[in-house]
């Protein structure tokens, strides 16, 4: 068998689900080798035959699948328990990994998870992939020096309002239709005690400072504001959109000064272009 | 009194003895900045990412000699090799000043998919062919010598027409390769596949192999699974031992993947290297004499 034939066949054997046997019967790997001529490309040893050789490479498939998965999502992973496992061999059937590092393969959870009906409560495993995917996604991200509060302090309130605020690569701004962040706070608790799926909504920055990641609720209103900071608005403008809203996406004058205090201090902005100054 | 042989063909230091750059290990690194000679990094953990893990590294690789070690150039694949991945190696390469980049003989996936396993080549003349023209387009983008290591494998191919050590040895010598050689890896295999560890050893081109791997493994009963998750057997130190006889003082490390005990316990282990690179260096001073591994072992 030539190099490339020999590669598909072991690949579509090693990456199958089923039993080996099954493995080895799948329309995949019959294109290269039917299984009754195992033996003319697997040589058996004295204690094991070719398909138990292969088996080995088999097994340690979806363990490794697992175990990339669990890292990245370890709230799924916790929520779902044995179902976990149903759940990686489907995943990884449909977003397989195609790139050098274990780092990327779960990218797609959310929007996996959002086209399953069998995963109930489908919005919770939902929301709680897209906080976690964000966590991961912040983790990874650049680093880039952070703005300080001497910085902000530091413009000319006349040039202030057309200034943009830069967001730090590692921003990751998160609503939520369930109560996600609740049942992952509790992931690593002892006392297993973990609240039910409900429908709650909520807001979520994930950031990260000094090397380690963060998460802090925000208010609709000021989920608003980040958004459009981070979409590039410039804080003039950005404070003209969110008090022009309404019910509670409409942020009042005096709430500002205190979220940008907080989100300086958190780490949120990297950066603060400057804009020409306003006409006198 | 014999001469010990030095160094490798390369020119690449003998950098001691070291162990694998762990995430469990970081806070006890950064905190005491521990005494060992240097430390093996896994590539892909640190290519895509701008944040605690690269840092560690930065800070690590200011202090201590590194290596890069990798698991997904998939040098044996029928696919196109990946350019962004060896671009990305070789500025990690540079910003690390890692005194090589080595990976594995193996092939990891084809049509595009990553199986993240280390899967065993046909060792046949089209399989070196093909992996020898590979490794040198590798060598010429990382712009330095790549080292390839000898995979652990747990199937053999009847297509096979060279046993691996010839295939390593050809291919080393007609890519200009250094070697990774993987003492434990030699261990394993020659029980999976009954052959004679001493004969793969003696067939290595000395003058390149520019690094050991030690480590542990899980044996089954009915086959051995290179778990790196435990110290070292006999045997395997024996192979270590023989080997050096060969190859002078080359820098080892020892693996350590699974379970992974403390920083202290990891180090121990792989300072047992010291009393064989002691008889090494100095032939006629008192060092465990190198045994040939009982075969009745395998």
């Amino acid at each position: 068998m030539r190099l490339a034939s020999l590669q598909r066949w072991m690949q579509a054997v090693v990456v199958h689900p089923g039993t080996t046997a099954e493995a080895l019967r799948s329309r995949e790997a019959r294109a290269h080798l039917k299984p009754a001529r195992l033996e003319s490309v697997l040589l058996p040893s004295k204690t094991l035959s070719a398909a138990q050789r292969i088996a080995i490479y088999q097994e340690m498939y979806p363990l490794r699948m697992r175990d990339a998965l669990a890292s990245d999502y370890p709230g799924l992973e916790h929520f779902l328990g044995p179902r976990f496992w149903d759940f990686v061999t489907a995943y990884t059937k449909a977003h397989p990994s195609m790139g050098y590092t274990l780092n990327r393969l779960g990218d797609q959870v959310p929007a996996f998870l959002a086209r399953q009906k069998a995963l109930k409560p489908a919005g919770f495993l939902r929301d709680l992939a897209r906080l976690e995917l964000a966590i991961t996604e912040s983790f990874d991200s650049p680093q880039a020096d952070l703005l300080s509060a001497e910085d902000l302090e530091a413009m000319a309130p006349a040039r202030l309002g057309r200034a943009r605020l830069l967001t730090a690569p590692s921003l990751r701004l998160v609503s939520l239709e369930w109560n996600a962040g609740a049942y992952l706070d509790t992931v690593r608790d002892e006392k297993h005690d973990h609240p039910r799926p409900r429908r709650s909504r909520s807001f979520t920055a994930v950031v990260r400072r000094n090397y380690s990641v963060y998460r802090f609720p925000l208010s609709e209103a000021a989920f608003l504001v980040l958004t459009d900071l981070q979409d590039g608005c410039s804080i003039a403008s950005s404070v003209e959109r969110a008090m022009g809203r309404r019910g509670s996406r409409r942020a009042a004058a005096e709430d500002f000064a205190g979220w940008f205090r907080t989100w300086t201090a958190e780490g949120v902005f990297s950066g603060i272009r400057r804009g020409r100054a306003s006409a006198p | 009194m014999t001469t010990p042989p030095q160094g490798n063909r390369f020119g690449f230091k003998d950098l001691g003895i070291g162990i694998g750059l762990r995430t469990v290990h970081y806070p006890h690194i950064l905190s005491t900045w521990p005494k060992i000679d240097w430390f093996e990094v896994l590539s892909e953990n640190y290519l895509d990412t701008g944040g605690r893990p690269a840092w560690v590294l930065d800070q690590v690789a200011e202090r201590y000699p590194v290596a890069l070690h990798g698991v997904s150039m998939s040098i044996g694949s029928t696919d196109p090799l990946n350019r962004e991945h060896l671009r990305k190696l070789k500025a990690l390469a540079d910003r690390t000043k890692a005194h090589w980049v080595s990976d594995h003989l193996c092939w990891t996936g084809v049509l595009g998919r990553n199986t993240h396993d280390l899967l065993p080549m046909p060792y046949t003349e089209e399989a070196l062919a093909h992996t020898i023209r590979r490794a040198k387009q590798v060598s010429e983008i990382l712009e330095r010598p790549l080292v390839l290591e000898n995979p652990s494998s747990y199937v053999e191919f009847k297509g096979s027409s060279m046993p691996e050590w010839v295939f390593l040895a050809r291919l080393a010598e007609e890519a200009d390769c250094g070697l990774l050689l993987d003492v434990n890896n030699v261990y394993v295999s020659s029980f999976n596949h009954r052959f004679d560890p001493v004969k793969y050893i003696d067939a290595i081109p000395a003058d390149r192999v520019v690094q050991y791997h030690l480590a542990g493994h899980t044996n089954k009963g009915t086959h051995i699974i290179d778990t790196h998750s435990d110290h070292a057997i006999d045997e395997v130190w024996d192979l270590y031992a023989l080997s050096c006889r060969r190859t002078g003082l080359v820098a080892t490390l020892y693996e350590w993947d699974d379970d992974i005990p403390a920083f202290d316990v990891v180090v121990a282990e792989a300072r047992k290297a010291e009393a064989f690179r002691k008889a090494v260096s100095a032939p006629d001073r008192r060092g465990p004499a190198p045994r040939r591994p009982a075969m009745s072992a395998l």
